[in-house]
């Protein structure tokens, strides 16, 4: 498969003494979601801005679209790629449909998408379309932002925590799209600290820390490899509820205590929170 | 390009419109009009000052109507206690001696000359005029000139600012980071829009207040207007780039209004004079707006060489200043 993204000892530097990249080596394949997953200051942003042309002056190799990233930075780069910001950067006067044909305007009219077919996926309420994003929620705005980021039909797309400011059933909504993004075959770079949404929507996460990465894996394969392999059964034994713990191994030649009904088998695996924890004895917040 | 520049150009018209910016600018021309043409004419044409004189033997011959007799060495004195810039002439012995509060010796010694000249009707005391423009077209042109100059100065500089502070806090400079658009439009877009409202100011103000004979001067005017409101509007521009806020902003402005603006009027308006003005830029393109305001085109290479630098130098500043915001954190 062809390597969307391909880092290779990245480093990045604010000032004499302000390192913020410590030498990243990293690939991101057509197609994947490749989630980016740090606490704040790890330099999750400051990885994105690179990729995205808008820092310049990095140390090591970066290529995207099989080009040296020195070379890419032109206008047909830009037509490539989509940007969801963190905050949902929109003209507060203008309307939905304004802010989208203005941005709309920089690309080709062949690559772009309808309008309002993306506010009507994205379920932005029509009565909103025309009125100033002044006016609207924060949900509404992030909602508007993605439309913003999908008007290009961008092959690769960033995205700086999507599900921000959205109440769960659009934190769902966008889950979906961003699935749906992937099978047609466009590359997600997802920098995040919800781990519910790396968990659900990435192929593979790097885990970064202090400007080093210090786990990269598919979400599954980081938690198996550190899990215990233990397993807790709840079961009930003469009207009494009761618990066992022991090794998924041991299981089929533990269950050798009287039962009446297994009320249920829990695995032990840790959450990719606690993985991350593990690994960098920190936090996401 | 040209569809990219298009659609920041309109959008800045449409940001300039809800900010009421053109509202404020065309209050302005109405304002301005109003005034030169009700107002400062008429003010120009007052008298200067109320003379008063005590002649009991009648030995002045051709005095002025608008000398004031007074009966009384104390009436005299009287009425210049209550009318402190009047000019009092005592010519009780024959001989006019002059008698008024005191206020600066240059002021002083122009009354003296008033005064006396009231006293002497023959065209001895009449200076000989040369140039083709009579008073009002005179006073229409100098005034036209320094409120074209105030507007661009002031008001231009703090219209790009208040437009640029509502995108940079709205976050979406750092949406054209990532636009497939040559980062030097978002810059040029507003300036240009700048220098045509301010091309189509001083035009206006020209026809409304110089009138039809302003036609003429009308080319060095743009000129002159094109340079000064590219300097201003880059600096409002640079400004606002740099420093956080609409409040820092207000000081910036005031510095550039007390220390740049006002002694640049002083020194081209009035008597006063100050030796380093030669080294104060604005003081030249003041005067080279002022200078084609009378038809007299400023031809010095230093002069323009000079504007296109600093233009081009503040381009660069602003260039770079466009693109730091554009990657700051939000």
């Amino acid at each position: 498969m062809r390597k969307m993204i391909e880092v290779k000892n990245l480093t990045f530097s604010y000032g004499k003494d302000k390192q913020a990249l410590h030498g990243l080596n990293f690939n991101v394949e057509d197609g994947e979601i490749f989630g980016f997953l740090g606490p704040n200051g790890s330099g999750k942003s400051t990885t994105q801005k690179i990729l995205t042309g808008i820092l310049k002056g990095h140390g090591g190799e970066v290529s995207l679209f099989g080009k040296d990233l020195k070379e890419v930075h032109t206008q047909e780069f830009f037509q490539k790629i989509g940007v969801l910001f963190e905050f949902p950067y929109l003209y507060a006067n203008l309307s939905a449909v304004d802010n989208l044909n203005y941005f709309a305007s920089f690309y080709p009219e062949e690559q772009l998408r309808d309008v309002e077919e993306l506010l009507t996926m994205l379920e932005v309420k029509k009565d909103f379309w025309k009125k100033p994003v002044s006016s609207y929620s924060k949900g509404m705005r992030q909602r508007v932002s993605m439309a913003r980021a999908l008007i290009s039909n961008p092959k690769l797309l960033f995205l700086d925590e999507p599900t921000s400011g959205l109440d769960p059933a659009g934190a769902v909504l966008f889950r979906k799209i961003i699935g749906e993004e992937r099978q047609k075959g466009t590359t997600v770079f997802l920098t995040t600290h919800n781990m519910l949404d790396a968990d659900l929507l990435c192929d593979r996460v790097a885990f970064i820390a202090g400007g080093n990465i210090v786990a990269l894996d598919t979400p599954g394969n980081l938690k198996e490899k550190n899990s215990d392999h233990r397993i807790v059964i709840s079961y009930l034994y003469q009207g009494k509820r009761e618990e066992q713990i022991m090794g998924t191994l041991e299981l089929k030649d533990s269950m050798t205590f009287a039962y009446d009904e297994i009320i249920s088998i829990h695995s032990q695996e840790p959450t990719l929170e606690d993985v991350f924890i593990q690994y960098t004895g920190r936090g996401l917040s | 390009m040209w569809k990219c520049f298009l659609s920041l150009f309109k959008k800045d018209c449409r940001m300039m419109m809800s900010g009421k910016f053109f509202l404020v600018a065309f209050c302005s021309l109405i304002l301005y009009t109003l005034f030169i043409n009700f107002g400062y004419v008429n003010f120009m044409d007052a008298k200067l000052y109320n003379v008063y004189l005590y002649d009991p033997e009648g030995t002045q011959r051709e005095v002025s109507s608008l000398v004031h007799p007074v009966s009384s060495i104390e009436e005299l004195d009287s009425v210049l206690a209550g009318d402190t810039n009047g000019v009092g002439i005592d010519a009780s012995n024959g001989t006019p001696h002059v008698r008024f509060y005191e206020a600066t010796e240059k002021a002083d010694k122009h009354r003296v000359d008033y005064a006396l000249s009231l006293l002497s009707m023959d065209e001895n005391y009449t200076a000989e005029t040369v140039g083709n423009y009579t008073t009002e077209t005179k006073q229409r042109r100098e005034i036209t000139c320094e409120l074209v100059f105030i507007e661009i100065v002031a008001v231009g500089f703090l219209g790009i600012a208040s437009a640029l502070f509502k995108e940079k806090q709205m976050g979406v400079i750092r949406v054209h980071a990532i636009m497939p658009l040559q980062k030097s439009l978002f810059v040029c877009s507003k300036i240009i829009l700048f220098l045509l409202t301010d091309l189509i100011f001083a035009t206006l103000m020209v026809l409304l207040n110089v009138g039809l004979d302003g036609v003429a001067v009308l080319p060095g005017v743009l000129v002159q207007t094109a340079i000064l409101s590219l300097i201003m509007a880059l600096a409002g521009f640079g400004c606002t780039m740099i420093l956080r806020d609409f409040k820092q902003f207000s000081l910036a402005y005031l510095v550039i209004a007390l220390f740049a603006a006002t002694p640049v009027f002083l020194a081209a308006n009035t008597s006063v004079k100050m030796a380093w003005i030669d080294y104060h830029p604005f003081y030249h393109v003041y005067m080279g707006l002022k200078n084609a305001f009378f038809g007299i085109t400023t031809i010095n290479p230093v002069y323009y060489i000079g504007a296109i630098s600093a233009i081009l130098l503040l381009f660069i500043f602003v260039e770079a200043s466009f693109r730091k915001e554009m990657r700051r954190e939000g």
